[in-house]
């Protein structure tokens, strides 16, 4: 008495789903392209279409250069020492030791706070009068003077960076720490066998069959980190001009807080956002030819 | 792989052809009071205080639905994003019809509010003080309707004043040159002056030293922010900085409320320009002893800052009656007056001033209130030069700024926004 059902039935079944994709992911993309090709005034009255124009304008404004050179710096360094890091974290919480369920509860918190508290907790931290990062490491003797970490050109993109590491760990450290337990112990009992040394058997067994995990990492940590917006932008706020904003904010700043007040610049470069993580996720799926990776 | 990079190329090309054949959205609604009588109103309020704002407009929307049958659908939003959130109401066709900003000039200019006369009864208008009055005027009719005031005055720790002999506030500003040093010579991380020239509130604290120095944002329908008094004012703030040393560390890169506010109420600080919700805090923490006076200045007589906020009424279908009782019922003595006496701010009506000047906490900011002087507001170019300050006025007091060319930059901005909007 099985037959397949009809395209009514199916339709019925995937409904919701359809009509949400529909209207949180399809609408919007559609919404900002539209946007990008319009012009609207400072109240955000719409003027009227005007093709390209938006889009040539974004690659004359003078700030772009350095927004795309903080952006490069901002992801490739978050994602890279996060990656590092959460590599041995993952190795430390897979160890046997008495407490290990606590230290993988504490690992979640910075994952569960808020970014905007993080980051505000951090502006305080770096506070050059209030921060306590100053008073130990002067203390410590480690610097002589009190530092201006958010405040100072030299130091300001470096302290965003460690925040979204910070940030960053808890996930990434879950997600090879998945990949640990999924590695079946005879393999380490092989190259036990076979007289391998520790850093060896992390180098050949470990590492090659964490691929699978290494990949998903990566890929999901460049599109948040890439997207991230509430770190530099309350780490950043003090700062004038556009000197250490990424794309994110830099769109934001575009939009609503310098003197463009511009939608329509803004959404031609939000639609150059999506199409470049696009481009650096697949570029990086085909590097790395995920489909091996995957079996 | 190959198979997913075609589905999303073609997801990508549906959305480019789709947005393509989109009809751009419906023409705005210019219509004003014609068709019939709305049902609701939406009003957008900026959140001056937890403690204050929602709760008055609150009542004050209960009380207004009691009265006329119709409900508000009232929204408190915070300073940093009402902007972006007006903004994205009426890119989406859906405005308010009371909103509440500290601008109302690029509003009007674009067409979409009421003027005063339609909205607001002839003892309404007549009631406002006349120089607030004309702060929301835009070519000639009144758009802006003040909703509030404030004035800023130079606020000093009477502590460290003491601590370093030093008997009275400056008045010139050469004795505050003087004065900040004498403090900072008392050593342990005591600071002069607060200088807050960061993005927040740049230009508040950048108008009121060049008011006080003779310069000003305009001459006439001109811009001259690049004059020579201006530059010299500018090379002032910065040698505070970098020649003198009597600031904050970065003053280029500090905010007001968690930078120079704090350092002043952590009793760090000398001086400071401050406004009455300062007092107000000041006072709640009560550790730190201040004297509230006049600005020191370069000229004859000191200039402080006015700063007027306004209430503005948007052209909606059928709204028109619906948003007069509604702002006449705010701008009853008794509302208007409670309501600003509550958030500490300053009188916009005369009928509001009888009332409140009796509060010898209020004294100074009132006394100094006819003095005031209002940021441009009424130039919708002033909406894009204020951001423009923001953003770069901060670089020109850094180690390395060059106020000059600061001030050139801003100078060619503003004159390229007023060519383009004339």
């Amino acid at each position: 008495m099985t037959r397949r059902p009809g395209a009514w039935q199916t339709l019925l079944w995937l409904g919701p789903s359809l009509i949400l994709i529909l209207g949180v992911v399809i609408y919007p993309v559609f919404a900002l392209v539209r946007a990008s090709w319009s012009r609207y005034s400072i109240t955000g009255v719409y003027e009227g279409a005007v093709g390209l124009s938006n889009y040539v304008r974004l690659l004359q404004q003078d700030a772009l250069p350095r927004v795309v050179v903080n952006t490069l710096v901002w992801v490739t360094m978050v994602v890279g020492v996060t990656i590092v890091i959460s590599l041995a974290f993952a190795q430390l919480l897979d160890a046997s030791f008495p407490g290990r369920r606590v230290v993988r509860w504490f690992v979640i918190v910075p994952w569960a706070a808020s970014l905007i508290m993080t980051s505000k907790l951090f502006v305080w931290i770096y506070d050059y009068y209030f921060g306590i990062l100053n008073h130990v490491l002067t203390t410590l003797h480690v610097i002589a003077e009190p530092v201006d970490w958010l405040g100072n050109d030299a130091t300001v993109m470096g302290a965003m960076i460690a925040v979204g590491v910070f940030v960053s760990l808890p996930f990434t450290s879950y997600v090879f720490l998945a990949g640990l337990q999924a590695i079946p112990g005879d393999v380490y009992e092989a190259a036990r066998i076979d007289g391998a040394s520790a850093w060896r058997t992390y180098v050949a067994v470990t590492l090659p069959l964490l691929a699978p995990a290494l990949v998903v990492a990566t890929v999901l940590n460049l599109i948040y980190v890439f997207n991230s917006f509430p770190i530099v932008w309350t780490l950043n706020d003090r700062n004038p001009g556009f000197g250490h904003d990424t794309m994110i904010t830099y769109m934001y700043k575009i939009a609503f807080k310098s003197a463009l007040r511009d939608i329509g610049l803004a959404a031609a470069l939000g639609v150059v956002n999506v199409a470049l993580i696009l481009v650096a996720v697949v570029g990086y799926l085909r590097t790395v030819r995920w489909r091996e990776a995957d079996a | 792989m190959r198979r997913h990079l075609t589905i999303l190329g073609l997801l990508g090309a549906a959305v480019l052809v789709w947005a393509g054949c989109e009809r751009s959205s419906a023409p705005k609604d210019t219509a004003g009071g014609g068709g019939s009588a709305v049902k609701s109103i939406k009003v957008v309020i900026a959140d001056y205080s937890k403690d204050h704002t929602k709760p008055f407009w609150q009542a004050l929307s209960d009380d207004y639905t009691k009265r006329t049958g119709v409900k508000v659908e009232l929204q408190v939003v915070d300073w940093n994003s009402i902007d972006q959130q007006v903004t994205t109401m009426i890119q989406n066709n859906q405005p308010p019809d009371v909103l509440n900003l500290n601008s109302f000039s690029s509003y009007a200019k674009d067409g979409l509010l009421y003027a005063a006369d339609e909205v607001l009864s002839a003892k309404t208008r007549d009631d406002f003080l006349p120089s607030f009055a004309q702060g929301g005027e835009f070519r000639g009719k009144q758009y802006g309707f003040p909703i509030l005031a404030s004035a800023r005055a130079f606020f000093y720790n009477k502590t460290l004043f003491a601590k370093a002999g030093i008997a009275e506030p400056p008045r010139t500003w050469n004795d505050f040159v003087k004065t900040a040093q004498k403090i900072r010579a008392l050593g342990g991380g005591t600071i002069g002056y607060a200088l807050p020239l960061g993005p927040e509130e740049a230009q508040a604290e950048w108008e009121i030293w060049m008011w006080n120095n003779g310069g000003d944002w305009k001459s006439g329908e001109q811009w001259t922010i690049n004059g020579d008094r201006n530059v010299q004012t500018l090379q002032f703030l910065a040698d505070l900085a970098n020649r003198h040393r009597v600031t904050q560390i970065n003053p280029g890169k500090t905010n007001r409320t968690d930078g120079a506010f704090q350092l002043f109420k952590d009793g760090k600080v000398g001086m400071v320009i401050g406004f009455s919700p300062l007092a107000a805090q000041l006072d709640k923490e009560g550790t730190v002893e201040y004297g509230v006076t006049a600005m020191p200045t370069n000229i004859d007589a000191p200039v402080t800052l006015g700063v007027e906020d306004y209430l503005m009424a948007f052209k909606k279908t059928g709204n028109q009656g619906a948003v007069k009782q509604f702002l006449d019922l705010y701008y009853e003595p008794d509302n208007i007056t409670r309501w600003i006496t509550a958030e500490g701010f300053l009188p916009v009506t005369k009928s509001g001033v009888d009332r409140m000047s009796g509060n010898a906490k209020l004294r100074p900011y009132l006394d100094a209130l006819p003095k005031a002087r209002l940021a441009p507001t009424t130039d919708p170019v002033w909406d894009k030069v204020k951001l423009d300050v923001q953003q770069t006025i901060g670089l020109a007091v850094q180690p390395g700024g060059n106020p000059k060319r600061v001030l050139d930059d801003l100078q060619k901005r503003a004159e390229a926004a007023a060519a383009e909007r004339r």
